[in-house]
């Protein structure tokens, strides 16, 4: 389910964009999953066509979503495989820091710091 | 204006409406009040038109009597074709009165729900409905056509009628089942969303509902002879309806439906 509140402070292309991601990344929505054509989520959600076509271009330049063509807008599965990469990243770490026996909360403390200066760059 | 004792009713009847649909504990708001009660007075107003243009035609036959042959009058024909017209252009104006006010329900919201996959035919009519209509409307073409070469006069008229009508009604259903599917989503929250599908798969069902294919080939059994032709009009009306009854018993009623279609990814 797609919410857009026209009272949040929060844009309406980030508030679609946003669900849609998450949604995408918990496999709510899985790959391969059909999404509505732009002009019609935007009657939906009472949007301008313009501001779903945002959400959409961001997501797919994110790599969550894929367009072909005329056949709509679909859930890439790359979205899927970046996950399943960082996945596998993160049980590597975790033997690393299992390895070198290093206190769990201390690890995601690193991961956290980590996180924070991947997203400052 | 209306009267607190109206909205009062109004909403009554759209809770009842939300608990058998297993929407119990959603509060029957305005919005979705406001939908159902124009798809109780469309639903009327429909039984009300197809009783009128059912009577007409009969009228009509009846007034105009027994043509001698196509060349000497085409008012036997005329007449017909244009409460046919009449028919369609009525439903059609019913079908934009509960978009119209869709729309306006829709506008009025400043907290817009949707579901993010598309929801197609099959989902919200459903095969077995799509299967049905299909097949009623192509046996009561097929009887009509079948018709058209037999001697008696008033048959022929009549075959042509029900193709002509037929024809009408079908390419209608069409363009208002399209519309059905793709007009947008009016829900505020979860609740309102489901009773948005609820009210989609009614709508798609009572579109696609084969009554006017089932009423029409009955004037077959006014010809001045009898011959198969009658036996498959009447046969025509009790297959449907064993059918229909079948498909409404094993089919997934209209809550299990679109549950089913929202929860498709």
């Amino acid at each position: 389910m797609i919410v857009i509140d026209a009272d949040s402070p929060t844009p309406p292309y980030e508030q679609l964009r946003a669900q849609l991601a998450r949604q995408i990344q918990d496999g709510a929505l899985a790959v391969g999953t059909r999404l509505p054509t732009i002009r019609r989520l935007a009657a939906d959600l009472g949007l301008a066509v313009n501001t779903v076509g945002r959400a959409y271009r961001e997501l797919e330049e994110a790599g969550l979503i894929e367009t072909r063509g005329r056949a709509g807008s679909f859930v890439s599965a790359a979205g899927e495989e970046a996950l399943e990469q960082a996945r596998r990243a993160a049980r590597e770490y975790a033997e690393v820091v299992a390895g070198l026996g290093i206190d769990p909360a201390e690890a995601l403390r690193i991961v956290e710091a980590a996180l924070g200066h991947a997203s400052v760059s | 204006m209306r009267k607190p004792d109206d909205v009062g009713a109004r909403e009554w009847l759209a809770g009842v409406w939300l608990g058998r649909h297993g929407l119990g504990d959603a509060e029957p708001t305005p919005l979705i009040a406001a939908r159902l009660e124009v798809r109780r007075r469309v639903q009327v107003a429909g039984y009300v038109l197809l009783a009128v243009f059912l009577i007409g035609v009969a009228l009509t036959r009846r007034a105009l009597g027994r043509p001698a042959d196509f060349s000497s009058s085409w008012a036997p024909l005329l007449v017909p074709a244009a409460l046919a017209a009449g028919l369609i252009a009525a439903q059609w104006a019913l079908h934009l009165w509960v978009r119209r006010v869709d729309r306006r329900a829709g506008a009025g919201l400043s907290r817009r729900v949707a579901h993010p996959v598309r929801l197609g035919w099959s989902a919200v009519l459903g095969v077995p409905h799509a299967v049905f209509t299909i097949a009623s409307f192509a046996a009561a073409m097929l009887l009509a056509a079948s018709v058209l070469p037999v001697a008696d006069i008033t048959l022929r008229y009549g075959a042509i009628v029900v193709l002509i009508t037929l024809a009408g009604v079908g390419a209608g259903i069409i363009v208002q089942l399209r519309h059905v599917l793709t007009s947008p989503a009016v829900a505020e929250d979860e609740a309102s969303l489901t009773a948005d599908v609820i009210m989609r798969v009614e709508d798609a069902r009572a579109l696609v509902m084969p009554t006017l294919v089932w009423s029409v080939p009955v004037v077959f059994l006014y010809g001045e002879s009898n011959g198969w032709w009658s036996a498959a009009s009447v046969a025509l009306v009790v297959v449907g309806v064993i059918a229909f009854g079948l498909i409404h018993l094993r089919a997934a009623g209209a809550g299990a439906a679109a549950r089913r279609a929202l929860a498709t990814r």
